[in-house]
């Protein structure tokens, strides 16, 4: 096992710290990251695996009104195919959940698929009205994710951090730090 | 039987279970069986309620959580019986209206009037206690064993469509902060809760006429 990002950790910490109590997510290789830092140093986190982003969008929802602080972890290419719940469920409903959203097709991308999504990602949440926090150090990425479950769950509606790649791109050997 | 009558058998056995029922006539006719605080009807994302289920389940164990799903809607995201067979929730109850088409937009067949099985669809995605049902006894007696026994549970029930029934209320908010109320979890500064930061607007009451029926509009 390799040795866990510094990135990560901060996330998984920033996470457990704003109250999140339950994870749903569709894997994604920096998510993954995420996930182990998790299941490390917050063993007693339940972390699901979905089949489809709109399927975990709904688990989510189910939670929430179950009484708990959910977060749904998908990379970029899985927001279109969350975007009906996240409308029809969770903003209709005023439905908070953190979604953490792994950018693909951004600066040092080699695969033309994963680019057009990328560019869609800001566009689609701004139109959807979901506020969107862009991760890109270190230093802030803890702090971010806890301001940004606080801004979820004090007035009910889905908030997106957005997983930049010049975050998820650093070396775990150097720590990630910058 | 038709899926207003199999409904009403559903009705009968509630307690203190949540229910979740998916949009369209599914949810008319839960509400037209019985209004209760504990529905939770949705009024979009078709092919989610299941997963909504499943996170509810996740939530509350000690609750028995029911979901009131349509042939049609789970064909729509099949995918979810996986994690539901992947997580085992031991209080999950799925019960699927197989009418065999889309009713609520017109009729059009859906797989399992051509023979798709979705009990044996959700026995391979790894769910434990699955039935087919087709008369209301048979379904009577299977919730007697679904609401009490281990699940997660795959009921699915064939039914005709039944006519128009009148529509829960439509105010998203209103549902589920009565819904959230019920079960325990009251959102904070809601009505009747203690306000905790900012005053949330109290939910407001039953739209006007949300309980006449009114004309086809899907």
């Amino acid at each position: 096992m390799t040795d866990l990002p510094l990135w990560a950790s901060r996330v998984a910490d920033g996470l457990v710290d704003a109250g999140v109590g339950e994870i749903v997510y569709v894997p994604d290789s920096p998510l993954s990251h995420v996930v182990r830092a998790l299941e490390a140093e917050h063993g007693n986190l339940r972390a699901t695996i979905a089949t489809r982003e709109e399927e975990a969008v709904g688990i989510a929802a189910g939670l929430y009104l179950g009484g708990v602080r959910p977060a749904v972890l998908f990379q970029s290419s899985g927001l279109g195919n969350a975007a009906n719940a996240l409308a029809s469920l969770l903003i209709a409903y005023q439905i908070p959940a953190l979604l953490v959203i792994s950018m693909r097709g951004e600066e040092g991308e080699w695969n033309q698929a994963q680019v057009p999504m990328a560019r869609a990602v800001g566009p689609l949440l701004a139109a959807l009205g979901i506020p969107a926090f862009a991760l890109d150090t270190v230093a802030s990425a803890g702090s971010l994710v806890r301001s940004a479950v606080a801004l979820a769950f004090g007035t009910r509606t889905p908030v997106a951090c957005l997983l930049r790649r010049r975050l998820t791109s650093q070396d775990p050997a150097s720590g990630g730090a910058r | 039987m038709t899926r207003l009558e199999a409904t009403r058998v559903v009705r009968r056995r509630l307690t203190t279970e949540a229910v979740v029922a998916s949009l369209g006539h599914p949810a008319y006719d839960l509400h037209a069986a019985g209004d209760r605080a504990e529905n939770f009807y949705t009024w979009g994302s078709m092919g989610v309620a299941s997963s909504v289920g499943l996170g509810l389940a996740m939530a509350q164990p000690n609750r028995r959580v029911v979901v009131l799903d349509g042939d049609g809607s789970l064909l729509m995201n099949l995918g979810t019986l996986a994690t539901i067979g992947l997580v085992a929730p031991a209080n999950l109850v799925i019960v699927v209206w197989d009418n065999g088409e889309h009713g609520t937009t017109g009729g059009q067949p859906t797989a399992t009037a051509r023979g798709a099985d979705l009990a044996l669809a959700a026995a391979a995605l790894g769910i434990q206690r699955t039935a087919t049902v087709d008369t209301d006894a048979a379904l009577d007696r299977t919730l007697g064993e679904a609401l009490v026994d281990a699940g997660p549970w795959v009921v699915i029930a064939k039914v005709r469509e039944s006519g128009p029934a009148p529509k829960p209320p439509r105010d998203c908010v209103f549902i589920k902060h009565r819904f959230m109320a019920a079960l325990g979890v009251p959102e904070p500064a809601t009505a009747g809760q203690p306000a905790e930061g900012p005053q949330a607007p109290a939910p407001r009451s039953l739209p006007a006429g949300s309980r006449r029926p009114a004309p086809a509009e899907d």
